[in-house]
């Protein structure tokens, strides 16, 4: 998995791409401190270049929404297609984050 | 053959060296008996090395096994691939040493777990297995995430023993996330084999079995409910969502193996690397009068009572069966052509017998009369939806039953008919097909061609469905300039095949000089449009790299844009591709364009299966799709080397294992000086 941030105003924009599983945790949580330090409220997580999550990637989008909770910031997730979008209906995620497409 | 009679094959990544290869082989872990001291080592540089006409017995990757050596899976013609890693012990992981059975249904992976963890494993192994047609592309994604959910427990857990459970935090994510690291570069730890397999079970299913070196682990008994969201955290919980997705999921070894059963794959053979599709039993051709006939029902009273009405109406090749099981267990041995099947019967009802029947591809498409004294249409819808093919009320009528069983046994039988005809007809298409594909140049051609003129050439060629229209070459013009083209005829099928044949004899035997490109299509056209029916055309490029002058040249007809670029830089161009095509218009004129072409510079040419075929996510490769994705292929720098090799790999990934239209994808990048 990679990503890029943009910040413009209030707004974190974070583009995630490639497969999002459990080897990811070592760039999963530089991301979460990057979202931490940059103290903006708002934060969305783009997944429409994410082609594959597992479980594994469903908990760590757990743990930035509870990182996020901490610092009162909203976390967004955006665009997830295909495979993605399906873990997160199955997943139930829509009562846990703004879901957008 | 006996395993100790053979002279195994290898496939042998060339990074590995000999030294390595030889005291592995002779370590005797592969292969039983002596058949490694016998086996015939063939080296490669890279997956394209190996010949796809060529059988190997197993092929041995590079360690540390890089991306792009798990494309070896699905182009490389074998079954078993081994990283081949210097802690490597197999132990009491069996699969390996019964693969010489060289079933060509399975495929068995074995790798470190330090490879292992950092490989997109499942999804290569998933595309494995649907380019070979071991399962369908329905239940594809189903699989992969099965596979990765155990293939991730299975590294994590078993063979790094690192514990992942309760609620995941920033600060357990940290201390995972060392541990993995230590554990990782650990001899012990990452060192420990995992392997993948799969293969085919008697009754029609895909079982697909993981195995690990770690301390095992027994699953607590789950509801096998799926309940993500919660207290606890989603990490480590992946087998009530493994469970959801497969029909069935079993632990061997103490907990070190996972093993999960699909749905079967009752499809047309079209695995590319098994010559003869296996025919199911079939019907005498001298009438329906042979049929082998199952009656399935409960009391003898009324097996009787059938069996009396068949042998009046002429049917006497019949089997009994009392119970559901029975009823399995005869079909298994007595193949019939028509079950008569009671639905109320003890042990397993008509229902599930129904399923498990249509499950299996030896009876997938026999007539299953279903009898029933049930008056209620919600049983009596149901069991045409799990399979049946006709439904008669207790008790039975003896002239409706002998009506609806010649009459389905007929049916039976042109079915057959029809269907030995497919088979004769596709193994005459697969000639043709063989015929083409040796029209286009082998590896060994272009790649030591290429190296002549400084380039480093790779080509992927795919046959569609049926036949295709897709053809490419490479003509050496001089010491300086290398021509190369490609055409795609309209449509496929035997036509377009045709017209590839005619136009690779016309390029052979055509008298027009080679070295205007524009000059040469406007005169192949003129050829072209005598020999080719009204209403068949074909689009093509003709080109020409020129090293002294360090220019392409080159002449459209309708093709593709060609695309040019540079290593290492992310600018990259399409060209213009327009032009007549040909065929159409016989004195349609083709001007020659050119565009510098220097010493990093590459050329990339394709077919219209690459920008047309509806990906995975539902999009195409249009053109800025390609240009994002070529730009971060170019620019990563992990992903060194060869263009067609790792676009082709992500395509496949991505696109059904059966194309709708050829595929064709040609690249020649400079090498570095």
């Amino acid at each position: 998995m990679n990503y890029k941030s943009q910040q413009s105003g209030d707004t974190v924009e974070i583009l995630l791409s490639g497969r999002f599983t459990f080897g990811d945790h070592t760039a999963f949580r530089k991301l979460i401190e990057e979202m931490r330090d940059s103290g903006v409220e708002k934060q969305v997580l783009d997944l429409s270049e994410i082609d594959f999550i597992d479980s594994a990637g469903l908990g760590m989008l757990l743990l930035a929404r509870d990182e996020g909770e901490k610092s009162r910031s909203s976390i967004t997730l955006r665009g997830a297609k295909g495979q993605v979008k399906r873990m997160l209906e199955v997943a139930r995620f829509d009562t846990l984050f703004k879901l957008e497409n | 053959m006996p395993d100790g009679q053979r002279r195994p094959t290898l496939a042998v990544a060339a990074s590995l060296g000999a030294e390595t290869v030889n005291s592995f082989l002779t370590g005797n872990s592969l292969f039983p008996d002596d058949a490694s001291n016998r086996a015939t080592v063939q080296y490669g540089g890279t997956v394209e090395d190996f010949a796809a006409d060529l059988r190997y017995h197993a092929c041995l990757l590079p360690c540390p096994t890089p991306n792009r050596w798990l494309d070896a899976l699905f182009r490389i013609n074998c079954n078993v691939f081994v990283e081949l890693f210097p802690n490597l012990d197999l132990g009491d992981l069996g699969p390996l040493r019964t693969s010489l059975r060289d079933d060509r249904r399975e495929l068995v992976v074995c790798l470190s777990t330090q490879s292992a963890y950092h490989l997109p494993l499942a999804r290569k192994f998933v595309t494995a297995l649907r380019q070979r047609n071991i399962i369908g592309d329905d239940i594809a994604p189903s699989v992969e995430l099965a596979v990765q959910e155990a293939f991730s427990n299975s590294v994590m857990h078993g063979n790094m023993e690192l514990n992942t459970s309760g609620r995941f935090t920033l600060d357990k994510l940290n201390i995972l996330a060392d541990e993995t690291r230590k554990r990782l570069a650990h001899p012990f730890y990452g060192g420990r084999a995992i392997i993948m397999a799969a293969r085919h079970t008697q009754k029609g299913r895909i079982e697909i079995s993981i195995h690990d070196q770690g301390p095992g682990f027994t699953p607590s008994d789950d509801d096998g409910t799926f309940n993500l969201p919660g207290d606890q955290s989603t990490f480590g919980r992946g087998l009530p969502l493994i469970r959801s997705l497969c029909e069935n999921v079993r632990f061997g070894r103490g907990g070190r193996t996972i093993k999960m059963t699909f749905p079967g794959h009752a499809q047309a053979n079209t695995n590319p690397f098994i010559a003869n599709p296996v025919t199911p039993a079939s019907l005498p051709r001298n009438g329906i009068g042979l049929a082998r006939i199952l009656v399935a029902d409960e009391t003898l009273i009324s097996r009787e009572s059938l069996a009396a009405y068949l042998k009046i109406g002429g049917f006497g090749n019949l089997a009994f069966a009392r119970d559901g099981e029975d009823t399995l267990a005869q079909a298994d041995w007595f193949l019939p052509d028509m079950v008569i099947l009671d639905l109320m019967m003890p042990k397993m009802d008509g229902f599930a017998v129904c399923k498990a029947l249509r499950a299996d591809p030896r009876f997938a498409d026999i007539p299953i009369i279903a009898q029933t004294a049930l008056a209620e249409t919600a049983g009596r819808t149901k069991i045409f939806e799990d399979g049946a093919t006709d439904l008669i009320l207790k008790p039975v009528n003896k002239a409706e039953l002998l009506a609806r069983v010649r009459i389905h046994l007929e049916n039976r039988l042109l079915v057959q008919q029809l269907r030995s005809y497919w088979e004769r007809t596709q193994s005459e298409l697969e000639l043709a097909r063989n015929m083409q594909e040796r029209l286009i140049p082998r590896a060994d051609y272009y790649r030591t061609t290429g190296a002549h003129y400084g380039l480093s050439i790779s080509a992927h060629f795919q046959t569609s469905s049926e036949l295709g229209g897709d053809l490419w070459g490479l003509l050496p013009l001089d010491d300086q300039r290398l021509a190369v083209w490609l055409v795609d005829f309209a449509g496929h099928g035997l036509g377009a095949a045709l017209n590839t044949f005619r136009l690779h004899s016309l390029m052979s035997s055509d008298e027009t000089p080679h070295d205007d490109p524009g000059a040469y299509l406007t005169a192949l056209n003129r050829h072209l449009k005598k020999l080719l029916p009204v209403g068949q055309y074909a689009t093509m490029l003709y080109g020409i790299i020129d090293r002294q002058d360090n220019l392409f040249r080159y002449a459209c007809a309708a093709t593709t844009a060609p695309v040019i670029g540079s290593a290492g830089n992310p600018d990259i161009r399409f060209l213009d591709g327009s032009g007549v095509p040909l065929g159409v218009i016989a004195d349609a004129r083709y001007d020659t364009r050119e565009i510098a072409f220097g010493c990093t510079s590459f050329l990339m040419l394709y077919s219209d299966a690459l920008i047309e075929t509806e990906l995975d996510n539902g999009e195409t490769l249009d053109p800025a799709r390609l240009q994002t994705l070529l730009q971060k292929i170019l620019m990563d720098p992990e992903e060194t080397g060869d263009l067609a090799a790792i676009l082709t790999g992500y395509f496949l990934d991505h696109t059904p294992a059966i194309l709708q239209d050829d595929f064709t994808l040609v690249t020649l990048q400079s090498k570095p000086r």
